[in-house]
């Protein structure tokens, strides 16, 4: 087994048990749970076996494997791109929405 | 006049314009003894002078943007006992008093909920800038709601609206593209709406102050992302 491989592997496997003990929002979190015991299960076999994901590419019409992985990467981080600007709108419209009820208690009216 | 003032609130947003809003207050109190002025978060003292010239204050803690000051305005106002007539007003001293007033005798003769003032229509077409003219037609033109209600300036800031449009008004873009937003409220709710044409003092102070151009990308993009929000 090479040094990367290894390392690879501690790195996918500790952001598992990472992000299976956070316990926010517990139904909406384990589909993503789920997904990610899927995402490392994979990823642990694509890196013992680099060459399969190049069988995988050639099936889908792609000629590396590495060229593969590449796309998944870009497609997921337009999507994590735009879930989080979409976030930050929520929270930005939460934030106004505090920010408001704090400026209507603290109004002030004219002396006439 | 045939309109009883008292039932009237002028919603002024104003950002950091202490230098224009005592002349902009006082001259709006002239007429309206109502008017409340959100400070939203400036750095300077509009609030003071604001409150000095006459007008309630709400100040938001923060600077938020000018769609979540309209929408504090616009919550503050509904609460007020006896309000029935809105109006936003722009704090920069670009709008003009008269058309206001001539914009309530519209919204008065009670065929419309919301009527919104336009640069592009009667006489006064000639005063905008010409990059800007082109700029905000085309925005008008390419809102599939400013379209189907035949709205020619989708960004004017003078609206005058009744109780109806205020109770259910609720503006989820912060920054500059509440004026979009306001539109496709106008259309998903089925206000009635109509155009009065109205004369945008377009003085150096107001220039200086008014959003740049390339803004517009901001609020093309929001109003396409506005729809996959949870509200």
């Amino acid at each position: 087994m090479n040094w990367i491989q290894v390392l690879l592997i501690a790195a996918v496997v500790t952001l598992l048990v990472y992000l299976l003990r956070s316990r926010t929002n517990a139904k909406a979190k384990a589909w993503v749970k789920l997904g990610y015991v899927l995402f490392v299960i994979a990823a642990v076999y694509a890196i013992l076996r680099p060459d399969d994901t190049t069988v995988v590419a050639n099936w889908l019409g792609v000629d590396r494997g590495t060229d593969l992985l590449f796309y998944a990467l870009v497609i997921a981080f337009v999507f994590t791109t735009l879930s989080t600007y979409l976030r930050f709108k929520e929270l930005e419209l939460r934030y106004a929405r505090l920010a408001r009820a704090i400026a209507l208690d603290g109004a002030r009216t004219p002396k006439d | 006049m045939g309109i009883d003032t008292s039932s009237v609130w002028i919603i002024v947003p104003a950002f950091n314009e202490a230098q224009v809003i005592g002349d902009v207050i006082a001259d709006l109190r002239s007429v309206f003894a109502r008017v409340v002025c959100v400070d939203d978060g400036s750095r300077d003292d509009t609030a003071d002078v604001a409150l000095r010239a006459g007008a309630h204050v709400v100040s938001h803690p923060v600077n938020l943007g000018q769609g979540a000051a309209i929408q504090t305005g616009v919550e503050y106002a509904r609460r007020q006992p006896g309000a029935a007539v809105f109006a936003t007003f722009d704090a920069d001293g670009q709008h003009r008093l008269k058309d206001v007033v001539s914009m309530m005798e519209r919204l008065s003769r009670g065929d419309v909920d919301i009527v919104i003032g336009t640069r592009f229509t009667g006489s006064t077409i000639n005063q905008t800038p010409p990059l800007k003219r082109l700029i905000l037609r085309a925005a008008a033109s390419l809102s599939p709601s400013s379209r189907r209600l035949g709205l020619t300036d989708a960004h004017n800031g003078l609206r005058v609206f009744g109780r109806s449009v205020a109770d259910e008004l609720n503006l989820t873009m912060s920054g500059m593209s509440h004026a979009s937003e306001f539109i496709a409220l106008i259309d998903e709710n089925h206000w009635r709406v109509a155009e009065e044409p109205v004369e945008i003092l377009y003085t150096d102070y107001s220039l200086s102050k008014g959003q740049p151009l390339l803004n517009g990308v901001n609020i093309v993009f929001d109003g396409f992302l506005r729809g996959r929000m949870r509200r």
